[in-house]
């Protein structure tokens, strides 16, 4: 059973393609990356599925149900999480309000106008947990807006952890990092993903990361799918090697 | 805790010690600090800059006294029946407001009051027109209780403010309020995180124009009388420089800020008419010098801080 499939997704602005006719299945478990080029509809895809951007043709099915039609706010709460390529967290909260208010979304009481101790210590235990999977407790008492750029990104991580998410979309987490805040980011990803309880889709520019993190991988060219498989096969694939990768393998 | 019962116990005894006036001044201060705080909740705690405040102010003033005038309803009765009534309708005005965002946002609360402010012109029966409602009672009850002296006003004042304190702080400890700070430092990750942020801002602004429009309605009786001024752009600018003087976001500051501004307007225009105008260098000193405002001096100068 696929957790997510999308069928035809297609996305124009006026006469421009961003995204033309991807279909696709992630099956439950699993870690997708998708790549390609600039421009080749990533983000787009992203959106799309997210609910950011309004889908032009095609449906999203997420956990078996259709969701192409439902606000972003409403698919998050069905068990979507998301982070941004453009690192997007409370500045002047501390990391460990951060990932308090992540968790507290998932809550039923979320928006208990008095009182909500309970709430409040629910969401503090799970935005805890996530900021210790990914080794921030040593910083958990920072304002999130000091903290140095590796661990925002891994914050932003940690508080799309702390919604305990069925699916996990993570917009190219290693984005603007240094080489060596790049490796060691790569590490605690690769170390959260080992444990096999999460579907991870995964955005990524830099090659390494993602034949290091990827069960599988989706090549997108001018907004279409040219190649889908694991890693090798699409290392393999003649079209992603003229279209993109530019003998990197 | 212990703080708000030192004040309060405070602001209880100083009926004993002061002079009429003194009192009367205290008490309008007292409301204007309601008015205040209630705008802080949008402000303060939502980054939802209210420019038409004076709306939600003048709509509790104008309701109370229709029904302090045409019913023999008991005065708290009616004070708190404005309020709830304001807080109402104002889920449809803040329906519409937050289509828009940021100063968008701001012109169409504008846009609002000066709807009312013109409505107010023509609607003769309920308003008065250009006279306004003069003669508003102080309705007796319940059990028993008058409110024509000027102590037993202000602590009917007095009671409103420190309960409205209480919900509000209260309110911004929630799982609420800790929304609302979400939505202030980065509304796109709140919705993004799968919140219905529309919903949370509509809601407080319902709540911050339900308390001003209780402040109204405390007016209305204190004053005996309601007009078109009520509803006028300037209180609205008023009352968000009041916020922003006495420190935005701590809900106290505000008050200080309506004491403050009603205490300095009281100096000038003893020595000049054109007192605004000073009070606007004061204004600019605080923005440049103390962008936390009263209440942002005192933490930090008398109080370890806390978060």
């Amino acid at each position: 059973m696929a957790l997510l499939e999308l069928d035809g997704l297609t996305k124009r602005y006026g006469g421009i393609v961003a995204v033309d006719h991807v279909t696709m299945r992630i099956e439950a478990g699993e870690v997708r990356a998708v790549i390609g080029p600039n421009g080749a509809g990533k983000t787009s895809l992203f959106h799309l599925i997210t609910g950011v951007v309004k889908v032009t043709e095609g449906s999203v099915r997420f956990a078996d149900q259709d969701v192409s039609t439902l606000p972003a706010h409403v698919r998050c709460q069905r068990g979507m999480s998301r982070t941004f390529q453009l690192t997007s967290l409370f500045p002047e909260m501390s990391a460990r309000d951060n990932t308090r208010l992540a968790a507290q979304a998932r809550d039923a009481k979320r928006w208990m106008p008095l009182g909500g101790a309970s709430v409040f210590n629910g969401a503090s235990q799970r935005g805890d947990l996530a900021l210790e999977r990914l080794g921030l407790t040593h910083v958990a008492n920072r304002p999130a807006g000091l903290l140095s750029h590796g661990d925002q990104r891994l914050l932003e991580v940690a508080m799309a952890l702390a919604q305990r998410p069925r699916l996990l979309l993570l917009d190219e987490p290693t984005q603007g990092l240094s080489v060596e805040e790049t490796a060691q980011a790569v590490e605690v990803l690769a170390g959260l993903f080992s444990s096999g309880d999460l579907t991870v889709l995964l955005v990524e520019h830099d090659m390494e990361v993602v034949f290091r993190l990827s069960h599988k991988i989706t090549v997108l060219h001018r907004g279409s799918v040219i190649a889908d498989g694991d890693p090798d096969t699409v290392k393999a694939d003649e079209g992603v090697q003229n279209a993109y990768l530019g003998g990197f393998a | 805790m212990r703080m708000l019962l030192a004040a309060a116990t405070l602001l209880a005894l100083l009926p004993l010690g002061l002079p009429p006036y003194a009192m009367t001044l205290l008490t309008e201060s007292l409301i204007l600090g309601l008015f205040a705080m209630s705008l802080d909740l949008m402000v303060g705690y939502a980054r939802l800059i209210s420019f038409g405040h004076a709306a939600a102010y003048g709509f509790g003033a104008y309701a109370c006294g229709n029904f302090l005038l045409h019913t023999s309803m008991p005065l708290p009765c009616a004070v708190l029946l404005a309020g709830l009534l304001g807080g109402i309708v104002a889920i449809g005005v803040g329906w519409v407001c937050t289509q828009a965002t940021g100063v968008s946002f701001s012109m169409l609360t504008l846009a609002y009051a000066q709807l009312l402010y013109a409505v107010a012109f023509k609607w003769t029966p309920v308003t008065g027109a250009s006279d306004g409602l003069a003669g508003i009672p102080r309705n007796p009850g319940p059990f028993g209780l008058t409110w024509s002296g000027k102590a037993g006003f202000y602590y009917l004042t007095l009671t409103c403010l420190l309960g409205t304190f209480i919900f509000c702080r209260e309110l911004v400890r929630s799982p609420f309020g800790a929304v609302l700070r979400g939505i202030r430092e980065n509304e796109a990750k709140t919705t993004a995180l799968g919140y219905n942020t529309r919903r949370y801002k509509i809601a407080i602004v319902a709540i911050s124009y339900g308390l001003a429009g209780l402040a109204g309605a405390l007016y209305a009786p204190f004053a005996g009388f309601a007009n078109t001024e009520l509803l006028f752009w300037l209180l609205s600018g008023q009352v968000l420089i009041m916020v922003i003087v006495g420190g935005a976001g701590t809900l106290i500051g505000p008050i200080l800020g309506a004491m403050f501004f009603l205490y300095v307007q009281q100096k000038l225009s003893s020595y000049t008419d054109s007192w605004a105008l000073f009070f606007g260098v004061i204004f600019i000193l605080f923005v440049l010098f103390l962008p936390e405002g009263i209440w942002g001096l005192v933490r930090s100068r008398f109080m370890r801080k806390t978060a």
